[in-house]
């Protein structure tokens, strides 16, 4: 294919950031974009717009993308890039972001591709405007301290193979039903706890999604017990504050409130 | 010489293969020791029986805690995350 030929495709590759409606082209005055090469730049499709920035194929090809996901400084600086024009972009009008690296060979290509799409774009559009996404988690205070290991220790010196008195392994077993059944009370309270929170935040939100909780880093005690994301009208904004607070005090769990975010999340599904 | 920096990597594969070991060892312990709990609730076991068993579960754990300090193995390494499945031992 003549298109792959670096030569020509090097000169015309089309990163495209995000469609939108009626964008004020000020926003982008200074955005770096991915590339410093060219400037972000509107692309008209008629009623949209996408947010498009021209780029060095070579610099968005398969393997370029692997060195860059195997580099995290890179992809970092690339996902900022990406994010800054977005947020910017989403600041200013109701704005459907598009995944990273999203590129077309040519801006006829995108202006195709992408109006093709338009329906779907509109739809997502009328889902979206005027909301934000929010996430919340939710962290299980960390359970009690398994306290079987806190038994007067039986026989002092270790080595010694000695058997202990009799009654002292049925008072260690009891020790350890204890903790199990302390242990399974706190998960089953963290898990409603959890539900509590989606259902009463889901009640205020036009959609939700739960997420799948994070691993627990090493030295992490509390354990996260709901990861998920909901998409709000921003008339309901300070709502959601309120409620966060009173769930908070309510069930006593860490509930972790962070937004509003261009609605990534919410932009898939039509 | 890079002799004293291999010295040092199959020092930590050894220690490594040494956590896995005891982590194995320790699953089995916990293992049995929730299935004797089981059986005590639903009073399968006379009291001497449950003792018994209780006292041989205590010193496996007395065993373990010594052979953990013996090794340089911190409790806390006993144990495997295995992602989306949470951790093979369940955390305090």
């Amino acid at each position: 294919m003549t298109e792959r030929d670096p030569e020509t495709s090097d000169a015309d590759t089309i990163y495209v950031f995000a469609v939108c409606r009626d964008p004020d082209p000020s926003v982008l005055v200074g955005l770096s974009g991915v590339s410093d090469e060219s400037p972000v730049a509107p692309l008209s499709l008629g009623a949209l717009t996408a947010i498009v920035q021209r780029v060095r194929a070579g610099d968005f090809g398969e393997e370029a993308w692997e060195a860059r996901l195997a580099d995290s400084v890179e992809l970092e600086r690339y996902a900022r890039g990406h994010h800054d024009v977005v947020s910017a972009v989403a600041a200013a009008c109701p704005t459907v972001p598009l995944p990273m690296a999203t590129l077309y060979r040519g801006a006829e290509r995108a202006r195709q591709a992408l109006a093709d799409e338009a329906d779907r774009f509109h739809a997502v559009l009328g889902r979206i405007a005027r909301h934000a996404e929010w996430g919340v988690k939710v962290y299980a205070a960390p359970g009690p301290r398994d306290d079987g290991n806190q038994e007067p220790a039986v026989p002092a010196a270790s080595g010694d193979r000695s058997r202990p008195a009799p009654g002292a392994g049925l008072a260690y077993l009891n020790r350890k039903r204890g903790a199990q059944q302390r242990r399974e009370r706190c998960q089953t309270e963290a898990l409603r706890i959890a539900e509590v929170v989606d259902v009463e935040v889901s009640g205020l939100a036009a959609a939700s999604r739960r997420l799948r909780p994070h691993a627990q880093p090493p030295g992490e005690r509390r354990i996260q017990v709901l990861n998920a994301t909901y998409l709000v009208a921003e008339h309901r904004a300070e709502e959601l504050g309120v409620l966060t607070r009173a769930l908070r005090e309510r069930t006593g769990a860490q509930i972790e409130l962070s937004g509003p975010w261009v609605p990534y999340s919410f932009v898939g599904e039509v | 010489m890079s002799g004293s920096r291999i010295e040092l990597d199959s020092e930590k594969v050894g220690r490594d293969l040494v956590a896995l070991v005891l982590t194995v060892v320790e699953l089995l312990r916990q293992l049995m020791e929730r299935q004797a709990i089981r059986r005590i609730e639903l009073g399968d076991l006379s009291d001497e029986q449950a003792d018994e068993i209780g006292t041989t579960l205590m010193m496996l754990d007395q065993r373990m805690t010594e052979l953990c300090e013996q090794h340089g193995v911190r409790p806390e390494d006993l144990n495997l995350d295995l992602g989306p499945l949470g951790t093979l031992l369940p955390r305090d």
